[in-house]
């Protein structure tokens, strides 16, 4: 557990602080996101956190204890500190980078051998072909992987993370954003996460903390900031997409209902009937081996009219991909909605249908959300 | 051509004793200015205020002229002609290009660098040790090798306070008038200059850490 109180920093030779009375509480197990502008102390909290710079006043308390009284080095040791500019030894090894917090605990050749190897794997790098490389060889967003590697090489229980993955391409940030979430929820490590990208703020964060200009604006978990964002600042930090941006917190499978019908091939002459009875308002149409392989809904039918069975199937054929993942995001689920130019998808867990999900249900998921 | 080298080989025992004695004065100079102002240049590397006097001395001893430094030493009395006097101002001048080479080598590791290291709990001892001199390494080097070069010429000069080295035949060719005494100084001079180069390339490569030179060949 991080708690800051009252922390303002004032940098030598400045007037304005960089920091200003900041409060705040980083529960353990939590990770907070900082995001703001440029400029606005996010990594400067980072750093008054592991004590590169002195905070100018107020306290800083890491499980309950002023982080004054630990000599600095023991204190850094065991917090892994991910820096904004990389910033690996140019003249060791990659495998040898990595293992610098490990040499000065003092592990054996094996184990830190055996902890490198499985850091790279996490990362996504190949160890046999980075291991002994040189950061020189590598590429920038390599070698930010590595940062992040070398940084939880001992399992420190407290990660500060600068910008950890600001020099990777969209493709792999969002693979090590994954995979990072992945693990933090095995690991629970208590982590500060700087990036200005605010996107990344809400997938990633337990918590959200907006700066502007040295002051905390904004604290809460990324649904509480995107619902009622507190001022204009943030209002606009957030974007107009605020609301798609809200969807993204969420999984089809968590609206998925189950008021559609399914149909066989030999049923789509009835298919009103069997809809009506079943109160269904979509056909999912069903080939022999069970699998969705159309779909249509009353407005469909409504229309197209009386038409022969052959194109009511033509008609759900159409709409044979109009099927998302439960564990896809409402947001992607919206997207694929307009792309389909249709008000129902099917929900699929790989090829096993589970449900429905419409606009409607969508809709009163913001609704419902937007109220809380 | 013919007469430079009838004479070389004429005087042949000659020229090697001045050579050799031309050898030793640099080769102590190097040595002891190594081991003065290296250390010299890390300990002002933490410590800016008297980075700045010092880099000041250096720079003032530099601008005296050599056959001044000689003659000032030879007026004080413990060391007087010879080579007390000539390797103490060898090594003065050295002063500038060694302890500036060394701490601008420390100062320009990349600030990232420091940080992240400082930063995972490394101390500031073993950040100068493992990080900040490997890395100084090839400014280093730099600095020592424009020395040696430096001091080879320098070297020359102390002929007129006693030195018997090769300085010698170039004085003396010059008040003789003897173009293949004033040469035969010349060439070997710069030849001892080229071969300290050399050997000193040569260790570079073996001192300069390996990951810096995969950034160079890029
Ligand atoms: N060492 C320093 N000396 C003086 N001022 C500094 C120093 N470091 C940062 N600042 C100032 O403090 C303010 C906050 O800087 P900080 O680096 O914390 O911003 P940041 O939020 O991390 O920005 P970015 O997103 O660009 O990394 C800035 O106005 C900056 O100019
Ligand atoms: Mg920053």
């Amino acid at each position: 557990m991080i708690e800051l109180h009252n922390v303002t920093k004032i940098y030598a030779g400045q007037t304005v602080p960089a920091v200003n009375n900041l409060t705040l509480k980083i529960e353990e197990g939590e990770t907070c996101v900082f995001v703001g502008p440029s400029g606005c102390g996010k990594s400067t909290i980072l750093r008054m956190i592991n004590r590169m710079i002195e905070q100018t006043s107020g306290t800083i308390l890491i499980n309950n204890k002023d982080i004054r009284e630990t000599d600095p080095d023991r204190l850094r040791m065991g917090i892994g500190y991910v820096i904004q500019q990389i910033g690996l030894l140019p003249h060791r090894t990659i495998a040898e980078n990595i293992s610098i917090v490990p040499r000065l605990y003092g592990w054996d050749k094996e184990r830190i051998r055996k902890r490198v190897d499985e850091l790279l794997e996490l990362v996504g790098l190949d160890p046999d072909e980075t291991r002994s490389k040189f950061p020189a060889q590598l590429s920038g967003g390599q070698m930010q992987r590595v940062g992040v590697a070398r940084a939880m090489a001992a399992d420190p229980p407290i990660m500060l993370m600068d910008e950890p993955f600001g020099a990777v391409d969209p493709i792999v940030r969002g693979h090590l954003q994954d995979e990072f979430l992945k693990l933090q929820r095995e690991m629970k490590k208590t982590i500060c996460f700087v990036t200005h990208d605010i996107n990344e703020a809400i997938k990633m964060g337990d918590k959200i903390a907006i700066f502007e200009k040295g002051q905390l604006v904004q604290h809460g978990t990324p649904q509480e900031i995107l619902a009622n964002p507190k001022n204009e600042f943030v209002r606009t930090f957030i974007g107009y997409d605020r609301v798609v941006k809200m969807l993204t917190l969420f999984q089809v499978r968590s609206i998925t209902k189950g008021n559609y019908s399914i149909i066989r091939e030999n049923e789509l002459a009835n298919i009103r009937q069997k809809m009506d009875d079943e109160g269904a308002a979509v056909g999912i149409l069903m080939n022999e081996s069970t699998r969705p392989c159309g779909l249509i809904t009353r407005d469909d039918l409504e229309k197209a009219g009386d038409v022969s069975p052959e194109k009511i199937k033509e008609i759900a054929c159409s709409k044979k991909d109009a099927f998302i993942d439960g564990d896809l995001l409402l947001n992607d689920a919206l997207s694929l909605m307009l792309e389909w130019d249709s008000d129902y998808l099917g929900v699929v867990d790989g090829t096993q249908l589970i449900g429905v999900v419409s606009l409607g249900d969508i809709r009163e998921c913001v609704r419902r959300k937007e109220g809380e | 051509m013919s007469n430079l080298l009838k004479y070389m080989i004429e005087n042949a025992s000659m020229i090697l004793n001045y050579a050799n004695t031309h050898f030793s004065l640099i080769f102590s100079a190097v040595v002891i200015s190594l081991l003065v102002w290296v250390p010299l240049g890390i300990l002002i590397s933490r410590n800016e205020r008297l980075a700045s006097i010092v880099i000041g001395i250096a720079n003032t001893i530099f601008c005296i002229p050599s056959l001044a430094l000689f003659s000032v030493f030879v007026t004080i009395p413990f060391l007087g002609l010879g080579r007390s006097s000539s390797l103490l101002a060898l090594v003065l001048y050295a002063m500038m290009p060694m302890v500036i080479n060394v701490y601008q080598g420390i100062k320009v590791v990349d600030k990232s660098v420091i940080e992240a290291a400082k930063g995972m709990g490394m101390s500031s001892r073993r950040i100068l040790r493992e990080i900040q001199i490997p890395l100084a390494a090839p400014v280093m080097f730099a600095g020592i090798r424009i020395t040696v070069v430096m001091a080879t010429g320098i070297a020359a000069i102390a002929a007129y306070i006693g030195e018997r080295n090769l300085g010698r035949l170039i004085t003396e060719g010059i008040t003789r008038n003897h173009v293949e005494m004033i040469l035969s100084g010349a060439i070997l001079i710069a030849l001892i200059a080229i071969l300290f180069d050399t050997v000193l390339g040569a260790v570079e490569r073996m001192l300069v850490p390996k990951g810096l030179k995969v950034r160079r060949s890029n």
